[in-house]
């Protein structure tokens, strides 16, 4: 008789926290999840999805941020946690798939495609065409560094390469295909040290000359901020991170008025953009809600 | 089971780097320990010695803000001081090692009963005489707790090495995570637990002969 009870006080248990999950909206809609990694651009989109939903339907949407990276991300739309968040292509190559499944290119519609297909099955999910910003691994060096040694492409800094010590993060020394062991067969040399840290201090590394050259981030804004170069990748090594909208099959499905709105922000924003956008967040110390909205503004995508 | 041949695979594949960072861990958290053994515990004598109240509690203070400035921040700050590596990265373990450390030591050698050290005093035992020979055997079931504590807290900490480029543990932890690979996630967090434990075993061992002896 006990253990009836408990079972159905834990069935009442059970229906009241899943009837907390379907949240309602003011306007009577959903309540939708989208989850932002560490980096600001993924943030600002979190913005612009959340002000063109909000203002087109009668839905809402939530947006948890500093999520460490992709693969989180991916698990928690996996677990019906998160329904939208903005992924990258060339994640693609980034040890989900085995080799066979994968064919590596650094072409950006192939690895697109290769996205779209491979994590839209895995994770049931639409991976959309790209925002129009790419957010990719690329070699930067102090613009002075570069003019005193002639250096314009990345094989041009093999011949200093030996007084070259690199920032980078934690994990492009370790990954397989576009790490560090990659760049050293493409480009036929290595550096003095290579250390990985944190991306904000790599920046304070260059700044306070602690190190020669980072693997930066096409839209880092912090290339303009320090007066970086990024380097021509001439053995068109780098495989390319085009960012994409990413939303859950079941939530596009059901709500086609959410669907609408994900199709409009495809091709929306540039890298120079956005660049210039998290410039304005991560240097100007403004908000991403009021930096998206003024870029929607402008854009006419919003009132 | 293949989930094992997948692991022991990997382990041949990266033995060298996984070596190497662990390695790196090591010997950063050995440099913090000493350091701050070597500083705090006499400076924690000391301390029970003076008499001064707010002397004290600015050394507390003082050692308190230390711990509570976000490390990322304090990591920042160090960089232009003394640049990326090793350096900066025992510098700012040794600073946010001084309070667990600091705090035990003295709460440690607090809590001798003072009639034991009126007794000594009474034998005719000089300062340095009470100090090595009633006070400090007496305290050092504290003291070692605190020693114990702090460097399971080290072993831990020095994961954030990895975010100045100073290698260790963290590394592989940060690099797995960023490259999603639940391998290297697993290797670095075991071998750091490994190693807190092992230590905490060895220190264990210390403590009890030295009770002996």
């Amino acid at each position: 008789m006990r253990k009836v009870i408990v079972a159905s006080m834990l069935t009442v248990l059970l229906m009241i926290v899943t009837a907390c999950g379907g949240n309602t909206s003011a306007d009577g809609g959903e309540v939708f999840e989208y989850g932002a990694q560490k980096n600001t651009d993924p943030k600002i989109m979190g913005q612009i999805v959340k002000l063109l939903i909000e203002d087109q339907t009668d839905h809402e949407v939530n947006i948890t941020e500093d999520i460490p990276a992709s693969p989180q991300v991916m698990n928690a739309i996996d677990q019906k946690d998160f329904d939208f968040a903005t992924l990258y292509s060339g994640e693609v190559y980034n040890n989900h798939f085995d080799e066979d499944q994968v064919e590596y290119s650094t072409d950006p519609q192939k690895t697109l495609e290769q996205a779209q297909h491979l994590f839209g099955e895995k994770y049931d999910m639409k991976w959309y065409d790209s925002i129009g910003f790419s957010n990719q691994y690329s070699i930067a060096i102090k613009q002075a560094f570069a003019d005193e040694h002639g250096i314009h492409t990345m094989t041009d800094l093999g011949q200093v390469a030996d007084q070259v010590t690199i920032g980078t993060d934690n994990s492009w020394i370790e990954r397989d295909n576009d790490g560090y062991e990659g760049y050293k067969a493409a480009y036929g040399y290595e550096f003095a040290d290579a250390r990985g840290m944190d991306v904000a201090l790599m920046y304070a590394a260059i700044a306070s000359g602690d190190v020669e050259a980072v693997t930066a981030y096409t839209v880092d804004p912090q290339i303009i901020e320090y007066n970086l170069t990024i380097l021509e990748d001439d053995q068109n090594f780098f495989p390319p991170y085009e960012g994409s909208l990413v939303a859950r099959n079941a939530v596009i499905d059901e709500y086609p008025e959410v669907a609408e709105v994900l199709d409009s922000i495809v091709g929306l924003v540039s890298t120079e953009e956005m660049t210039e956008l998290i410039r304005l967040v991560d240097m100007e110390e403004q908000s991403t809600e009021d930096v998206a909205r003024e870029f929607l503004q402008e854009k006419g995508m919003l009132e | 089971m293949e989930l094992l041949t997948d692991y022991i695979a990997f382990w041949q594949d990266k033995y060298d780097s996984i070596l190497t960072y662990t390695w790196e861990h090591l010997v950063i958290s050995f440099v913090v320990m000493l350091l701050s053994i070597a500083i705090t515990v006499p400076l924690a004598i000391y301390m029970t010695k003076i008499k001064n109240e707010q002397v004290k509690g600015l050394i507390f203070n003082i050692a308190n803000i230390f711990q509570t400035i976000p490390t990322v921040a304090l990591l920042a700050i160090m960089i232009p001081l003394l640049g990326i590596g090793f350096k900066p990265a025992v510098a700012a373990l040794f600073l946010y090692a001084l309070l667990p450390l600091l705090r035990n030591t003295y709460t440690g050698i607090q809590s001798i009963d003072p009639s034991i050290v009126e007794a000594a005093k009474g034998m005719g035992f000089s300062t340095f005489g009470r100090l090595f020979k009633v006070e400090l055997p007496a305290a050092m079931p504290y003291v070692m707790s605190g020693i114990r504590v702090t460097t399971v807290y080290i072993i831990s900490w020095t994961t954030l090495a990895a975010l100045i480029g100073a290698g260790g543990l963290g590394d592989l932890i940060l690099a797995g995570i960023g490259y999603n690979d639940k391998h290297m996630i697993f290797t670095g967090t075991i071998l750091a637990i490994v190693i807190a434990l092992l230590l905490d075993l060895l220190f264990h061992k210390f403590e009890k002969n030295y009770a002996k002896a």
